[in-house]
């Protein structure tokens, strides 16, 4: 690690203005957050607005602010509500909940806000390690290992949609349609404009981005809307026990490590790392049928972890330009927008940018875990805001959003069909990650295939050409293979549990 | 339900055979390999093509089994609520420069509040549509310096 360029970047994360906007951020993630069935995707997609005007450095701060305030946020609800605000939430039910049941809202939401803390700190200390090899090592990577690092990041979000690979890989072919749209960058050939001179850069992916995540999931939530259940909830102190802390330490220091481990890989997210942990504490516990009941270890392990997985979920981004979620996916096409390029490059042409995320994050943690426990009775109070009024807002910011990106009306038309689309999306089960994935490298995987090819005289041999590429080409049939080999391993088990049944009944 | 149960399925279908033919009758680059903006979209599209009517074939045998979405897309006051929203959006985009941003969000933003929220809380409804549209005037065109209509 370059002590100066992490001491640079600390002097600019620390700049009043930027800890302005990793309080803002926050603050504004963890109410988005907050919104039954609205995670950080939506709040950095309904937010980016927001960024423009900022200079790139601070605009990347304010977005990871978001990113993991909305993390934070989407874990009050699940405690308060029993509704997570998404996937990586839903773990913090099983036991938060109950635990509030119990009337131990305030240790609960206490713990949950702990456990984030020291799962984000332990992950950016990962970050500060993993990222600058990382990158260096991403720079040795030609256009034929660009292109197969791409395609294992979406074979690994497709293959994850368990049980719904079919529609994923459709999502993800959408995506990859969708980007084809525009000029070739190699050719100047029109492609798919329709003679709309406004397709002829391509339809923005930003656009895209709006409509499936934020006017689509509140579209999907009118249908549920009059069902949200209206809880009064007491809160009380919001601190734990000694007992509490004493059986929830070592979940939490088990489960940050773990949490940024998943987050790193990718397609892997926050989601899975949060039930990874649950799950594995759930194995190791002694009080094993206190899970579910309100055990607060069990709180506490997937807070952990989730909070760490978004953390790792940075570094794909950052070292190597390449999300691995949907949220980071969303991150890089406003960064694409606001001029920023995140890769390998970054480390060594703007340090400081760099530095002065990670840097950030350690703020932002801080700055978190303080609100989430300070400004518990505010926070409540904004969950009790009728969804009936804050999705209408959120609507109305997703359109002020999309004039800003080209200041031209047509775009409605264009965020009002991709709204429908994620609406449809949403009903039909089909996951959405694989489409914004593939829509944001969808270009760059072309290119890089073309070149790669090119360089090559024509011939698909450069994609076996190094170890480096070999290694992706086995990791993406290893991904594509996971579902059969969990469906099996799953056979096995039911297989000898039958036999143990067999046995036990003989 | 089951013609909806369908729709997306087969709008895919549809949607991959349009592709398909497009990416066929692209132009020939005069740089290059003459096909090289071919070969992406040609290949995307037939690939597409399989996995849609794949997706086709499995919603047709689920075509009994019941999607509890669906149906409550289309019970209650649901259909209404997207079916407005969508309007509601269309309207704003014809409003939107002619009135400005302020007048056309206020309408905007009101018409969805009363919709969704219902007349009965018109008065939270109203401070929520004159407060926030001032807000986000502000805070755009003024703080972040979007210059709006």
């Amino acid at each position: 690690m370059d002590i100066s360029s992490f001491l640079d970047g600390l002097s600019i994360a620390v700049q009043p203005i930027n800890i302005l906007w990793i309080i803002l951020g926050g603050f504004l993630g963890t109410i988005v957050g907050m919104l039954p069935g609205l995670g950080p995707a939506t709040a950095v997609a309904v937010l980016i607005p927001v960024t423009f005007g900022m200079n790139p450095v601070s605009a990347i701060i304010l977005m990871a602010a978001i990113y993991y305030g909305a993390m934070y946020g989407g874990s009050r609800s699940s405690i308060l509500l029993n509704t997570p605000g998404d996937g990586s939430a839903i773990a913090a039910t099983f036991d938060g909940y109950p635990m509030a049941k119990k009337g131990q809202a305030g240790e609960a939401l206490a713990i949950s806000a702990v456990a984030s803390f020291i799962g984000g700190l332990m992950a950016v200390v990962g970050f500060i390690f993993l990222a600058e090899p990382l990158a260096n090592f991403a720079l040795k990577f030609g256009p034929a290992e660009y292109f197969l690092l791409m395609l294992l990041t979406l074979s690994a979000i497709v293959a994850l949609s368990i049980g719904r690979m079919i529609k994923g890989f459709l999502a993800m072919m959408v995506g990859l349609a969708l980007s084809t749209v525009g000029i070739d960058t190699q050719t100047g050939v029109y492609r798919f404009t329709m003679g709309i001179p406004h397709l002829s850069e391509g339809i923005d992916f930003l656009i895209v981005i709006i409509g499936v995540y934020a006017i689509g999931e509140v579209l999907y939530n009118f249908l549920n809307i009059d069902k949200q259940k209206k809880e009064k909830k007491k809160v009380g102190k919001v601190w734990f026990s000694k007992e509490q802390w004493k059986r929830s330490k070592w979940p939490i220091l088990r489960s940050g490590p773990l949490g940024f481990i998943i987050g790193v890989l990718p397609g892997a997210g926050g989601s899975i790392a949060s039930m990874i942990s649950y799950t594995s504490e759930k194995q190791i516990s002694k009080r094993t049928e206190e899970f579910g009941e309100g055990a607060v270890e069990g709180l506490a392990a997937p807070e952990s972890s989730n909070n760490a997985a978004s953390v790792g979920a940075m570094i794909p981004l950052l070292t190597m330009g390449i999300p691995g979620s949907g949220t980071t996916a969303v991150m890089l096409g406003a960064l694409i927008m606001l001029g920023l390029r995140p890769g390998p490059l970054l480390f060594e042409q703007q340090p400081e940018t760099a530095w002065a995320l990670i840097n950030s994050m350690f703020i932002g943690n801080l700055a978190l875990v303080i609100i989430n426990i300070a400004m518990v009775g505010l926070l409540v109070k904004i969950l009790d805001t009728p969804a009936k009024v804050l999705y209408p807002i959120i609507v109305l910011l997703a359109f002020i959003g999309t004039y800003t990106l080209s200041y031209s009306v047509i775009d409605f038309f264009l965020l009002l069909i991709f709204g429908l689309f994620g609406l449809m999306m949403k009903v039909m089960d089909i996951p959405i990650a694989p489409l914004v994935l593939a829509l944001i490298v969808g270009t760059d995987m072309e290119q890089n295939f073309r070149m790669a090819v090119l360089s090559s005289n024509g011939s698909l041999g450069v994609f076996f050409s190094s170890g480096v590429s070999i290694g992706l080409v086995i990791l993406t049939m290893l991904s594509l293979c996971y579902p059969l080999i969990l469906k099996l391993a799953k056979r096995k088990k039911n297989m000898s549990e039958d036999e143990d049944q067999v046995y036990k009944s003989s | 339900m089951k013609t909806l149960k369908l729709l997306m399925p087969a709008g895919l279908t549809i949607f991959s055979i349009v592709f398909l033919f497009a990416s066929l009758n692209l132009p020939k680059a005069n740089l290059g390999n003459p096909y090289g903006p071919i070969y992406f979209p040609l290949g995307l599209s037939i690939f597409m093509l399989i996995f849609s009517v794949i997706f086709f074939i499995q919603e047709l045998k689920k075509l009994h089994e019941t999607n509890t979405d669906i149906k409550l897309m289309l019970s209650g006051r649901t259909p209404k609520l997207i079916l407005f929203t969508i309007a509601a959006g269309l309207v704003y985009a014809f409003l939107f420069e002619p009135l400005g941003f302020l007048y056309s969000t206020m309408i905007f933003l009101g018409a969805l509040l009363f919709f969704i929220n219902g007349p009965k809380k018109w008065l939270v409804n109203i401070i929520v549509t004159v407060s926030f549209s001032f807000i986000s005037w502000y805070a755009f065109s003024q703080l972040l310096g979007v210059s709006l209509p």
